[in-house]
């Protein structure tokens, strides 16, 4: 085990939230500047929140803990890890946005003069976006921590209809709605946690509200009233985590929005909720331990639930979102259990899921971008006219379906020990048989699209080019980033180890 | 007035009128009809809201607020996009009458039964305490109201009134479970119920005029 770690006052965490907020106003009140004002505001702003994650990163390796605002605001190296996450994501996906706003599914569904327009109210909403999502990540106030995720569903919510047309409202209505009604269940959840944690006499009414503290004092929360808040607690977050039976609302938002919106919903954002599930739930491992063997089944169903429907689309963007469902399972099954090496394990698998889904979306979105088309059906032989993007597609999907040297295969590899370290055979066999479902979901359209012949004329594609170098950058970026932390697992172990020990040994 | 200094007649009066406009604004069919009834369930929070702040000052705060969110802004919006739509709810999945009876059986059997074991949600030997636990009885009874709203509705408009009935039973039950929350997170949790209900018709105006009609049901562009 690492030492302790030793509280730092610091304003990074304040910083990493709000100044995406303050460039948000900016970009929104001074967008008739024109697009290239509005795009190298986000960039920088994006560039800032990378680095204040790294170097958040850096000083949870250090062992230290940064706080400000009284202990409101607290950045373990779980917190660390997902700073990281939004602002490495954050920033590829506002590169990768660039080109393709101006072209691709903005201009077809949008109109070009009208996309034009709405960029300056696009990426003032990606920003508060990317906001929001930090401030969850950083708060230590459970009240603030419901707030944060609710206002992350707000600001997604009109990017998710941005196209305004049938589709795009459809699914923004659904997203707006149901991630609501259910996170309304989250914070009935985390008020009945507060409650019941000033009931205990064990803290002062301020002190209740931390999350932090709130372990302390978990054995002291009757029985009954920890079971109520932890049902609704995952009602709450497993709504907007995507986990199965919760999730009809992920394929629809995920694949209706732009590209880029998608990247950071699937990539980013359904983990920003599993970290609010993990960090509140956990508080109870130590005294309900009967909730282990219902996460991993919870994770289980998700899994397989997720990929049998994965497997029956034709929509490439479908496709993928339920493919997301079904890795959350894999997550969830990791964090569920409660062992040291089922968080390292879940939350690996959280950050390369975060790698290896924002490159198949980006692919995917280079796809739609060349040809205007999404259904598999519809596509072929498209690798020898965009060959960056066939490789990377097929990274991605190797990665997602655990093949060795990439990503995935290491963090799927770390999620069976831990099952198999508890005794839960079950949960691996399952764990498995998705992998194989997941890699003939993702292996079968790859081929098809890329290298089977194209239906209709042979021909049809004979135009299409690859994509221009700020949309492939970020897709090769994060296509290496799969190779490297497949091969050198050790370079993220510093911080999932850190991250993986705040919670096994605050809860068990 | 009880030991604990709280008007129990007029706070039992009160609550039991909120939970009667739950059920108006539920079964009204008349859309109109219903954000009336919100709107007064609002102002009857409010009342309830100072009824308790005159033992816990804290909570004047959290009725201006809910006075500013729930009965000025959240009545607007709805009126507002009501008027854009259409003034008659799209024909829920379950009759009038029968939907009356199932809102009157959830309304008695769930306010007894959270009557009854409040213990489960009110941790503290204060929170089981009258007015407290009439409190919480009436605010787990409009929650499921609502929820009966979000599942049996078709129209998307009364499905936002549902959920904001929704909302109105966590937040009434704030009184009981967390008097001393920060005024920046009652701010943030007030704020955030007037952005969704707004957001949320706004894409139900894009909704009408690009479907022609607010009935969810008629939302079958994305199918599995």
């Amino acid at each position: 085990m690492i030492e302790s770690p030793t509280l730092s006052p610091s304003l990074l965490p304040a910083a990493a939230f709000l100044l995406p907020v303050l460039a948000g106003i900016l970009v929104l009140s001074l967008g008739r500047l024109g697009h290239r004002f509005c795009q190298g505001v986000s960039l920088l702003t994006a560039a800032f929140l990378a680095l204040a994650g790294i170097l958040m990163a850096v000083r949870a390796v250090r062992g230290e803990i940064l706080v400000g605002w009284g202990n409101e605001l607290r950045v373990d190296a779980l917190s660390a890890l997902m700073v990281l996450v939004i602002g490495g994501i954050g920033l590829l996906t506002t590169l990768y946005s660039f080109r393709y706003l101006s072209k691709g599914e903005m201009g077809e569904r949008v109109g070009v003069v009208r996309a034009e327009r709405r960029l300056a109210l696009f990426y003032f909403l990606l920003l508060w976006f990317l906001g929001t999502m930090t401030w969850a990540a950083v708060t230590n106030n459970i009240i603030m921590l419901y707030v944060a995720v609710e206002a992350t569903t707000l600001t997604s919510g009109l990017l998710v209809a941005f196209f305004w047309d049938r589709r795009a409202l459809e699914a923004g209505y659904k997203y707006l709605m149901l991630l609501t009604i259910g996170i309304t269940f989250a914070l009935f959840g985390c008020v009945v946690v507060y409650a019941a944690a000033a009931a205990t006499g064990g803290l002062g009414g301020r002190e209740a509200l931390l999350i932090s503290e709130v372990r302390g004092v978990a054995e002291m929360i009757p029985h009954r009233t920890s079971l109520f808040a932890v049902a609704l607690l995952v009602i709450g977050f497993g709504t907007k985590a995507g986990l199965a039976p919760f999730h009809p609302w992920l394929p629809d938002a995920h694949a209706e929005a732009p590209t880029p919106v998608s990247v950071l919903l699937s990539g980013v954002m359904i983990k920003v909720a599993i970290y609010a599930l993990a960090r509140t739930v956990s508080i109870f491992f130590p005294v309900i331990p009967q909730l282990t063997v219902f996460a991993v089944a919870l994770g289980s169903f998700t899994m397989v639930l997720g990929v049998v429907l994965a497997l029956v689309q034709d929509d490439l963007k479908r496709l993928l979102a339920y493919s997301s469902v079904s890795q959350m399972g894999y997550v969830l099954a990791g964090v569920g259990l409660g062992t040291y090496l089922g968080y390292y394990g879940g939350f690996f698998h959280l950050l390369n899921h975060a790698i290896f889904k924002a490159l198949l979306f980006m692919s995917v979105g280079a796809v739609v971008y060349a040809t205007g088309v999404r259904k598999v059906s519809d596509l072929g032989g498209l690798a020898r006219r965009m060959p960056v993007t066939g490789a990377c597609f097929l990274v991605g999907a190797l990665a997602i379906a655990g093949f060795p040297p990439f990503n995935g295969f290491m963090s799927k590899l770390t999620v069976y020990l831990a099952l198999a370290g508890s005794g839960l055979w079950w949960a691996v066999v399952i764990a498995i048989f998705t992998s194989i479902l997941t890699m003939v979901a993702l292996i079968r359209p790859a081929y098809r699209v890329f290298w089977a012949a194209p239906a209709g004329p042979a021909d049809r594609f004979a135009e299409v080019r690859e994509v221009p170098a700020t949309v492939w950058g970020p897709m090769v970026v994060l296509a290496l980033a799969c190779l490297i932390l497949g091969v050198a697992p050790q370079l993220a172990y510093g911080l999932l180890s850190r991250a993986a020990e705040v919670l096994a040994a605050a809860g068990g | 007035m009880n030991d604990l200094g709280f008007p129990v007649d007029l706070i039992r009066t009160l609550s039991l009128t909120m939970v009667i406009t739950s059920v108006v604004a539920v079964e009204a069919r008349r859309l109109r009809t219903s954000a009336y009834a919100y709107a007064v369930q609002a102002l009857i929070l409010v009342i309830l809201l100072l009824s308790y702040a005159r033992v816990n000052p804290a909570l004047y705060w959290w009725a201006a607020t809910a006075f500013v969110t729930k009965a000025v802004l959240t009545p607007w919006f709805l009126l507002r996009y009501i008027g854009k739509t259409q003034e008659m709810e799209v024909e829920p999945l379950i009759g009038f009458g029968p939907s009356v009876v199932v809102a009157g059986v959830l309304m008695i059997v769930f306010f007894r039964l959270t009557h009854g074991q409040v213990e489960i949600l009110a941790p503290s030997p204060i929170a089981r305490e009258e007015v407290f636990r009439t409190n919480l009885a009436v605010a787990s009874t409009v929650f499921v109201l609502g929820i009966y709203a979000v599942l049996s509705r078709r129209d998307a408009v009364k499905t936002v009134i549902g959920l904001c009935l929704l909302e109105n039973g966590v937040h009434l039950s704030l009184v009981s479970l967390a008097p001393e929350i920060s005024e920046t997170a009652l701010f943030g949790i007030a704020s955030e119920v007037v952005v969704t209900v707004f957001l949320l018709l706004y894409v139900i105006e894009g909704i009408y005029r690009v479907f022609g009609t607010t009935d969810t049901f008629r939302l079958r562009e994305l199918q599995w």
